[in-house]
């Protein structure tokens, strides 16, 4: 009982950095613009949150920090893949790269490795916490319980405001988009900036509230497994949410299972979480073939002059 | 015939050649000495790296000679080899490398630089100018599961290491019997989290551990994490490379730390004094040679613990405890070592066995 309740407890903490690296994904892949660089964009956010937080000591504005840095970043990825309509892949890979050597540069220059945070204190949900077992799922820090909310407007936005259905016509029909007198590149440049935010947020979830200290590459492949969480849930946003909590079960439980000396290869716990990822895309290709759910122009720069 | 006779003399040549190096005299610098360090992480790393970096320190002044340093530089030949040439080009010919990674590039840069004397903490290969050291880590994380086992009201000890090969291993098997010393029922539950440093799944680990009833957290990881999760959570905790008191004070009841600058200082007044002969099956490092010793002890362990504690450290440093010494046998019954042996360094690096108390997954 005491294994089931803690590893319930935890899960949401190990959900939340993919969801909301899954949603900013989601929304910049909406708008047409193949964007893998995720881990890098974590990893900004991860090294800022903490550093901002050790230079003003207050964590909500270290978490805007981190959003802002990942956002000013981005820039960079935007630069190459709208104005000079770099290859969507390789500009992502770079990012990656380029954030990876960024962070560990910025983090050890100022020596931001190893300094404890004191991250956000959890609160119960009043009422709900004291129920037996499921009880612990209620006792969060504000990031945590933001994330339904964050997951609600955005889905509002996309889908029931002018602006989000601007942002998703160019992401199916950069052409016909551009004929009814959309700014393409303007809600592509957006979409890029609005998910880089969550992106970084993300990264800064995993130091500032998560671990509550910084070393080099922390995110570990965290970054990479939300790119995969994207494709399997075929770009929905509620999807993206419950393969997050899939995959924040899964890494709750196996610290669980070794702590409670439970016999079952080490190796086989390791590999797990990408059995899994395997599994339900295999299960995704099989049960659907529907295409129709990525966007239509997703990958493909936007030349005005040019006819597809 | 004739040509016969010169490519025998040739050969003949050749072998004398050869018997006149294996029966040369040991290695010896052509020049004053010039030191430098190759680091694997920042300096400021708060572990591994930094400890090197404390030795660096504590060298110059012993040895009243400038050290210089490389540091972040990642295990791969590409980043090793540039790195290790400038520092040649600039006059170094002590090389001092910190991680089992560089091993395959010194062993080739050794071959490469005969005047150069090679050093690497946790490398693998040896040469006539290469030595690899590490240290017994065993003997003080025994000390440390003495403080574990003392410190705990339960005897539930949790336990964060990297990954089960031999050198991990060692450090559990250490620790339980050093708990089992102060109570003889206490048990160690482990957790591999499978990397060296991901302080995420260190503070799942942790947390997990904690919460299943565990309340004094071992580590063999690199990061401090599994002692600031025992603070936050009101337990203890031992901590790994250096004395981790700086991170979590209320926590932390022991700490197994570095003191390379004990080993380095003998071995390069060796190197300097010329005719230096590596152990071609690298330095394996007890307390009494240098290496590793405890920061000991924080809260929870009581003035007399304490004594128990330090007069075990005592011996370890004179040489007289063997952890690995007979009668020893693991957790199914089967005899590791008899009374009277002990097990063999190559038995040690292949650890795959636990002693009674162990609790994990393998």
């Amino acid at each position: 009982m005491a294994l089931i309740s803690s590893w319930l407890g935890n899960t949401p903490e190990f959900a939340v950095p993919f969801a909301l690296a899954a949603l900013g994904l989601i929304i910049t892949e909406k708008s047409g613009v193949l964007a893998l660089g995720a881990e890098g964009l974590m990893l900004v956010g991860a090294v800022m949150g903490i550093g901002a937080y050790l230079s003003i000591e207050n964590t909500p504005l270290a978490l805007i920090a981190a959003m802002v840095s990942a956002s000013v970043v981005s820039l960079l990825f935007a630069l190459m893949v709208l104005v000079m309509r770099i290859n969507q892949v390789i500009s992502g890979l770079v990012l990656v790269f380029f954030c990876q050597g960024l962070s560990t540069w910025i983090g050890s220059q100022f020596g931001w490795v190893n300094r404890p945070v004191p991250g956000l204190s959890e609160f119960a949900v009043w009422g709900l916490a004291d129920i037996p077992i499921l009880g612990r799922v209620f006792i969060q820090n504000a990031v945590v319980y933001a994330t339904p909310l964050i997951f609600l407007l955005s889905v509002w936005a996309l889908y029931r405001t002018t602006a989000g259905l601007r942002l998703r016509a160019v992401g199916e029909n950069p052409q016909a988009g551009d004929a009814a007198g959309i700014p393409v590149l303007g809600y592509r440049l957006a979409a890029i900036v609005i998910g880089a935010a969550l992106i970084g947020l993300a990264g800064a979830f995993i130091s500032v509230l998560s671990t509550k200290l910084w070393i080099a590459n922390m995110t570990g492949g965290r970054g990479w497994i939300a790119v995969a969480l994207v494709i399997f849930a075929r770009w929905s946003p509620w999807k993206a949410l419950a393969g997050a909590l899939l995959f924040g079960c899964i890494e709750a439980l196996i610290p669980q299972l070794a702590a409670s000396g439970i016999k079952l290869s080490q190796y086989f716990v390791f590999m797990a979480p990408y059995l899994i990822t395997l599994g339900v895309m295999i299960w995704v290709a099989v049960s659907k073939r529907d295409s129709s759910s990525q966007p239509g122009a997703l990958g493909s720069p936007f030349i005005r002059e040019e006819r597809t | 015939m004739k040509h016969f006779a010169i490519r025998a003399s040739m050969v003949l040549a050749g072998l004398i050649g050869l018997a006149n190096v294996s029966f040369a005299e040991g290695f010896t610098l052509s020049e004053e000495p010039k030191i430098a360090m190759l680091y694997i992480s920042p300096t400021n790393d708060g572990g591994w790296t930094q400890a090197f970096d404390e030795a660096r320190q504590k060298l110059e002044d012993e040895l009243d000679v400038s050290i210089q340093y490389v540091e972040s530089v990642p295990e791969t030949a590409s980043a090793i080899r540039p790195a290790v040439a400038r520092l040649i080009q600039r006059g170094a010919n002590i090389i001092i490398g910190t991680a089992f990674g560089y091993s395959d590039t010194f062993a080739a840069l050794a071959e490469e630089y005969p005047d150069v004397a090679f050093l690497n903490g946790s490398g693998t290969t040896n040469a006539d100018n290469l030595l690899a050291f590490y240290g017994r880590t065993y003997e003080s994380q025994y000390l440390c599961g003495m403080a574990a086992g003392a410190a705990s009201p339960t005897g539930k000890l949790g336990f964060v290491a990297a990954n089960p090969f031999g050198q991990v291993n060692w450090t559990i098997n250490a620790y339980a019997m050093g708990a089992r010393e102060m109570n003889p029922d206490a048990t160690v539950t482990v957790v591999y989290t499978g990397a060296w440093n991901d302080p995420t799944k260190e503070r799942a680990a942790t947390q997990a551990l904690i919460d299943q009833g565990a309340d004094v957290i071992g580590q063999h990881v690199d990061t401090p994490t599994p002692q600031l999760v025992a603070q936050e959570n009101g337990v203890y905790g031992t901590g790994h490379h250096r004395d981790f008191r700086e991170f979590a004070p209320e926590a932390t009841v022991c700490s197994s730390v570095w003191v390379w600058d004990r080993f380095l200082k003998d071995e390069l007044e060796k190197i300097i004094a010329g005719n230096w002969e590596p152990n071609p099956y690298g330095a394996l490092l007890s307390m009494e040679e240098g290496g590793t010793d405890i920061a000991c002890c924080g809260p929870g362990v009581d003035a007399e613990e304490e004594a128990k504690i330090m007069a075990a450290r005592e011996l370890l440093l004179n040489g007289e405890l063997d952890i690995y010494a007979g009668p020893l046998s693991d957790q199914n019954g089967n005899v590791i070592a008899a009374e009277g042996e002990t097990v063999s360094d190559g038995d040690l690096w292949q650890m795959d066995w636990f002693v009674d108390g162990v609790i994990t997954q393998q």
